[in-house]
C-alpha cells in the first residue's frame, strides 16, 4: 500500500530532454493512467519510478520515502513489460517464483505464494509450461502473476495490452480492473490508447513532449480538456476546431466563423469576463465534439455542405464543410443527408469550448 | 492551466542539490562495484599478456640484449640493422610473394566453388563438410601430410608423374617451388573456410534481387557477376584484410616442410623472428621485426575499419 | 516462370526443353568440379593411412608401393613406447581445454559488462580493447616469452616456461571473444535484464540465471572456435615449452622430424592417430564447427 509522488521530475538523454519537470501525486490504491502519443515520455516516467533509469533531476517518493537512489527491488514496485519479458528458459512456475527465490524465501513459502498467484490469474494448469508454449494472453497473465507474487506496494504497467488482439485486449482490460479492485494496489498504467485510459483509469495524466498537460478523472478530461491537445487526443472522432472571431459584450457574445455565427453567454461556456477580455483580440478557436452538433435546416447555427457520410452501425458520422474547415457531426442512423447537400449545424453552446491562440481552454471549472 | 500554475506544496523539492549530488555519487559508486568482478579477469589478463608485451616490444626494439642479458639502450640501431638485414629482406619478399599467390588462388577458387555450391542445394551439406575438413588439421600436421604428397622420392605426386612417364618435380628442394608448395598447402587447408565464408555471403544476398534478375531473364553467370558479386564486394574487401593479416603470420608450414630453406627460399617474417630470437639470440632485431609486423597489422586493421561501414550493406 | 500463353505454347515448351538439357549438362559439370575438390580436400588426409601402416623401407621402395603389403603396426608401437605421444595428446587436451574454458569465462563476463553495465570510460576502454583485436600472437611472441620467463621468478614457478599456467594464460586473451559475446548479449531482449533487476536479482544472479542459460549457442560457437585455434597452435607452445611434460601434440610431432633421420612412417602414424578422434568429433558436431568458423570471421 503506497502513495507515489513525483516532484519536478526531469530526464534527459544527452541533449534530448524527454521528461520535463513533471509533478504528479498518485493516491494509495489509485489506478492512474499515463496517456499520450508515442515518444511523449510516459514510459520513461514509469521506468524512472521503477528505477530502471536514473532521474536527471527531481524527486520520486514511494510511501513517503525518496527513492531516487534506491535500487529497483527496494522500491517495492512491480513492473509489467509491454512484451512481458518472461524468462524464456524457465517454466511458468520458475518465472513466477524468480523474484521470491531471489529474495531467498524458503521453498515451501515460495510454492504456496506461486500457487496463490497462479490461482488468482488462472494459471494453475500451466505451471510446468515454457513461455513459448503459451498464448499471448496467457503470457500476459504470467507476467502479472510474477508481478503480484511479491505483494508489491506499486504496480507499474507499460502498455501491457498492446501486444494482444482487439478482442483479447478488451477481455484482459476487464480482468485487470477486476484484479485492481480485488488487490487494491496503487497502479500506474501507461498507454497510448485513449479508450483504455477512459475505461480503466480513476484519473488520467495526459502527456505531450515530456510535459504534463492535464491530470483529471476520465470524464473531466473529456468534458473539460485543458487545452487543444487534450481535446483532440481524447475522443474519436476528435473534437472539431473552428477558427472564430469573438465580439459582443455582456450579456450576449457571438463567435463568428466563415459559416455563420454562434451566440453564447459567458456563464454557460464557463468563461470569465476577464479571460475573454484578455484574449478577444487573438485568433481564437471554438471546439465542439461531434455529439454536441446536430444537423438542421439551412439557417440554423452554422451552415455548410455535406462532404462525407460514414455509417458505423450505431451512429452515422457526417462531415460538413464549414468555410474551409471540415466539421464532423454525430447523427442518429435514421437521419438522412445527401453528399453535396447544404445543411445547417445546430451547436449546443453549453458544450462549446473556446481555445486561446496558444491552445489553452479559456473555460474555468 | 496546470503547468503554468505555481508549484503546489507537495511538489516542492525537499533534497538540497548538495545532498542530492552526494546521494547520487554514493548510489553510482555502489552500482559500480560488480563491474570489477565482471571486467577484472579479462582486463587483468589483457593488460598482462597483450598490452604489456606490446609496450615492451616497443621499448625493447630500442635496446640490445634483454632476453638473457640486461637490456642496453641502443637507440635506432636495431632498426637500422633491421632495415639492412638481407635475410629479413628476403623474408619480407618471400612472405609478400606467398601472400599474393595464396590469397589470389584461395579467393578465386573459394568464390567459384561457393557459387557452384550455392546453385547446388541438394548435396550442399555434404560438400560443405568435405571442403571444410582440412581446416581441422593443424597446419603442422597438414605439413606432414603434404610431405607424403610432395616428397621427391616417396611423394604421391612424383610417384604418379613417374608412372605416367614424366619427370619428377622437386617440390621442396628447389626455389621457387618450395614457396609455391607452401602456398599450395595453405590454399588446401584454407579453401573450405573461404568457400563457407562466401557461401554465407552469397546466401545473404537479398532474394528479391536474385528474383528480379531471374524475371529480367539474366543467365546464371551473368546474374552472379552483375548482381551477387557487387553485393558481396564490401564483404570481400573486408575478408581480404583478414586474410592478409592471417597470412602475414606464415610460420607453421615452414616449420613442418622446409625450415626456411632451401637457402632462405621459404624464410617468412615470423620464421625470421623465431630464428633471431631462439637460434641466434638476436633479440633486438627480433623485437624490431615484431614491432614492424605489429605496425603492419595495425595499419591493415585501420584499413579494415575503413571498410566496416560498407560491410553492413553486404551482410545484413 | 511457367506461365505460358495459349498461342505460342509449343515454341516455349521446345525452348524450355532445350534450355533444361543445357541446364542439366551445366549442373553435371559443376557437380564434377565439386567432386574433384572434395577428393583434393579429403584425399591427402586419407592417403596418410597407407604410410602409417608401412615400415620405412617400403616407403622408399621401388617400384613404389601404394598400399601396405602387410599391416605393419611398428610405427604405432614405436609411437606409443618410444615417444611420449600419449603425454603430448593429454597435454594438448589440457592446453586447448584450459584456454577454451578460461577464455569462455573471462569473455562472457567482460562481454556482459560491455553489453549491459554502465560505467565511466566504457567506450574508451572498449575501443582500446578493439584496437588490439587483430594483434597476432607472432607479433608479441618475443615479449610474451620474456614476460612469462620473468613471471617464473615473480610467481615462484607457478606461471613460467614449461608450466601449464605459463602455456595457457597468454593464449586466453582474445578481444574477438569479448566482442562476439558482447554482440550476442546485446541481441537478447533488454526487457529480460530489466525484469530481473526489478525482481531483485543482482548482476551476478542476472548473469548466471538469465543471461548465461540463453547464451548457450554463442558459448558453443566461441568454445569450438577457441578450441580449434589452440589445438592447432604451434608457435606459442613451441616457444613456451622445452620438455615433454608440457609439450603438446603439434610441438611433439614436429620434434619427430629428426635433425638427421626422420622416420616418416612414425610421423604418418602420429598424424593419423591425431586426426581420427578430431574427425569423429567433427562429424558429430559439424554444424556447430561450420558455424563457429564462419562466425569468427563474419562477426568481427
Amino acid at each position: 500500500m503506497a502513495e507515489v509522488i513525483i516532484r519536478q521530475l526531469t530526464k534527459s538523454f544527452g541533449e534530448n530532454t524527454v521528461v520535463k519537470s513533471v509533478s504528479l501525486k498518485v493516491a494509495d490504491g489509485e489506478f492512474l493512467v499515463l496517456l499520450g502519443p508515442s515518444g511523449c515520455g510516459k514510459s520513461t516516467i514509469l521506468r524512472l519510478i521503477a528505477g530502471l533509469e536514473e532521474a536527471t533531476s527531481g524527486e520520486i517518493l514511494i510511501n513517503g520515502k525518496i527513492v531516487n537512489f534506491v535500487s529497483p527491488v527496494n522500491r517495492n514496485a512491480a513492473f509489467v513489460f509491454q512484451n512481458y519479458a518472461l524468462y524464456p528458459h524457465m517454466s511458468v512456475r520458475k518465472n513466477i517464483a524468480f523474484p521470491l527465490a531471489t529474495a531467498g524465501m524458503p521453498k515451501p513459502a515460495i510454492d504456496e505464494a506461486v500457487q496463490d498467484a497462479a490461482r488468482i490469474l488462472e494459471l494453475s494448469d500451466l505451471l510446468e509450461r515454457l513461455p513459448s508454449q503459451l498464448s499471448g494472453g496467457q503470457r500476459q497473465r504470467v507476467a502479472l502473476a510474477r508481478a503480484i507474487v511479491r505483494k508489491p506496494a506499486v504496480f507499474l504497467m507499460d502498455e501491457p495490452l498492446s501486444n494482444l488482439d482487439a478482442q483479447l485486449r478488451q477481455q484482459t482490460r476487464l480482468e485487470l480492473m477486476d484484479l485492481h479492485r480485488r488487490l487494491g494496489i496503487t497502479t500506474i498504467y501507461v498507454t497510448h490508447d485513449q479508450i483504455e485510459a477512459m475505461t480503466m483509469g480513476q484519473r488520467i495524466a495526459i502527456l505531450k513532449d515530456g510535459e504534463l498537460q492535464q491530470v483529471a478523472p476520465p470524464l473531466e478530461a473529456y468534458d473539460q480538456p485543458a487545452n487543444i491537445f487534450v481535446a483532440r487526443f481524447m475522443g474519436a472522432p476528435p473534437m472539431n476546431l473552428i477558427p472564430v472571431s469573438v465580439s459582443g459584450s455582456e450579456p450576449t457574445w457571438s463567435a463568428t466563423t466563415q459559416g455563420g455565427s454562434i451566440d453564447f453567454d459567458l456563464k454557460s461556456v464557463g468563461i470569465t469576463q476577464a479571460a475573454i477580455g484578455a484574449h478577444m483580440s487573438e485568433s481564437l478557436q471554438i471546439g465542439i465534439r461531434p455529439e454536441h452538433l446536430s444537423l438542421g435546416a439551412v439557417g440554423t447555427g452554422l451552415s455548410g455542405k455535406v462532404r462525407f457520410i460514414e455509417p458505423t452501425g450505431s451512429d452515422t458520422f457526417v462531415t460538413v464543410q464549414v468555410g474551409e474547415k471540415n466539421v464532423v457531426v454525430r447523427c442518429g442512423v435514421n437521419e438522412t443527408a445527401k453528399i453535396g447537400e447544404s445543411v445547417g449545424l445546430a451547436v449546443n453552446p453549453a458544450k462549446m469550448h473556446l481555445f486561446s491562440a496558444d491552445g489553452w481552454n479559456l473555460r474555468t471549472k | 492551466m496546470t503547468t503554468t500554475s505555481a508549484t503546489p506544496e507537495w511538489a516542492q523539492l525537499t533534497m538540497s542539490p548538495d545532498e542530492c549530488a552526494r546521494e547520487r555519487s554514493r548510489f553510482r559508486r555502489h552500482a559500480l562495484k560488480p563491474i570489477i568482478g565482471f571486467l577484472g579477469p579479462f582486463l587483468f589478463l589483457w593488460t598482462l599478456f597483450l598490452a604489456v608485451p606490446m609496450g615492451w616490444a616497443t621499448w625493447l626494439s630500442f635496446n640490445e640484449g634483454g632476453l638473457v642479458s640486461d637490456a642496453k639502450f641502443v637507440g635506432f640501431k636495431n632498426w637500422t640493422t633491421f632495415l639492412n638485414n638481407d635475410e629479413l629482406r628476403t623474408a619480407i619478399k618471400n612472405t609478400s610473394v606467398y601472400v599474393v599467390v595464396a590469397i589470389t588462388v584461395v579467393f578465386g577458387l573459394g568464390l567459384i566453388l561457393a557459387a557452384l555450391l550455392n546453385n547446388n542445394k541438394k548435396s550442399q551439406n555434404f560438400f560443405k563438410v568435405a571442403l571444410y575438413f582440412p581446416l581441422l588439421i593443424p597446419p603442422i600436421m597438414a605439413g606432414m601430410i603434404f610431405f607424403f604428397l610432395t616428397h621427391y622420392d616417396m611423394g604421391v605426386i612424383n610417384l604418379l608423374l613417374q608412372t605416367a612417364g614424366q619427370d619428377r618435380v622437386n617440390f621442396l628442394g628447389a626455389n621457387p617451388n618450395a614457396l609455391m608448395t607452401i602456398a599450395g598447402l595453405e590454399v588446401w587447408r584454407g579453401l573450405g573456410f573461404w568457400v563457407l565464408f562466401y557461401l554465407a555471403g552469397l546466401q545473404s544476398v537479398p532474394t528479391d534481387l536474385i528474383d528480379a534478375g531471374k524475371i529480367d531473364g539474366a543467365r546464371n553467370t551473368r546474374r552472379f557477376l552483375r548482381i551477387s558479386l557487387p553485393t558481396l564486394r564490401p564483404l570481400m574487401l573486408f575478408a581480404l584484410v583478414i586474410a592478409l593479416i592471417f597470412n602475414f603470420q606464415l610460420f607453421d608450414s615452414v616449420q613442418a616442410l622446409t625450415k626456411g630453406g632451401p637457402t632462405l627460399g621459404t624464410t617468412s617474417i615470423v620464421w625470421f623472428i623465431y630464428k633471431q630470437l631462439f637460434t641466434f639470440q638476436q633479440s633486438g632485431v627480433a623485437y624490431a621485426t615484431s614491432l614492424a609486423l605489429l605496425l603492419l597489422v595495425v595499419a591493415l586493421t585501420i584499413f579494415a575499419y575503413g571498410f566496416l561501414g560498407h560491410r553492413k550493406d553486404g551482410l545484413k | 516462370m511457367k506461365v505460358l500463353a495459349d498461342g505460342d505454347g509449343q515454341d516455349l515448351i521446345a525452348l524450355e526443353r532445350r534450355s533444361s538439357s543445357l541446364r542439366s549438362a551445366k549442373s553435371a559439370a559443376s557437380y564434377a568440379v565439386l567432386v574433384l575438390f572434395t577428393i583434393i580436400s579429403v584425399g591427402p588426409a586419407l592417403y596418410i593411412i597407407s604410410p602409417a601402416f608401412r615400415d620405412s623401407k617400403s616407403l622408399f621402395s621401388y617400384p613404389p608401393q601404394w598400399l601396405p603389403s602387410e599391416f605393419f603396426l611398428g610405427n604405432f608401437q614405436f609411437l606409443l613406447t618410444q615417444t611420449n605421444y600419449v603425454r603430448w595428446a593429454m597435454n594438448t587436451l589440457i592446453f586447448a581445454t584450459g584456454v577454451t574454458l578460461i577464455a569462455l569465462v573471462i569473455d562472457t563476463l567482460a562481454g556482459y559488462a560491455f553489453a549491459r553495465m554502465q560505467f565511466p570510460l566504457k567506450k574508451t576502454l572498449f575501443g582500446l580493447i578493439l584496437a588490439t583485436l587483430m594483434v597476432p600472437t607472432a607479433a608479441v611472441l618475443a615479449p610474451t616469452y620474456l614476460l612469462v620467463r620473468f613471471l617464473d621468478d615473480w610467481t615462484f614457478g607457478l606461471v613460467g616456461i614449461d608450466t601449464f599456467p605459463g602455456l595457457i594464460l597468454p593464449m586466453t586473451v582474445s578481444p574477438l571473444g569479448v566482442f562476439m559475446m558482447r554482440q550476442f548479449i546485446e541481441t537478447l531482449p533488454p526487457g529480460l535484464y530489466e525484469a530481473a533487476r526489478i525482481d531483485g536479482a543482482s548482476e551476478w544472479r542476472i548473469f548466471t540465471r538469465i543471461v548465461l542459460p540463453l547464451m548457450k549457442p554463442a558459448i558453443v560457437v566461441l568454445g569450438i572456435f577457441v578450441f580449434m585455434l589452440q589445438w592447432a597452435n604451434l608457435l606459442w607452445p613451441l616457444v613456451a615449452t622445452t620438455k615433454d611434460e608440457t609439450r603438446v601434440l603439434t610441438v611433439g610431432i614436429s620434434t619427430l622430424q629428426g635433425q638427421f633421420v626422420t622416420n616418416w612412417g612414425v610421423i604418418a602414424a602420429a598424424t593419423l592417430m591425431t586426426l581420427v578422434p578430431i574427425t569423429v568429433v567433427f562429424l558429430f558436431f559439424q554444424k556447430w564447427f561450420v558455424q563457429a568458423s564462419v562466425a569468427g570471421a563474419l562477426k568481427q
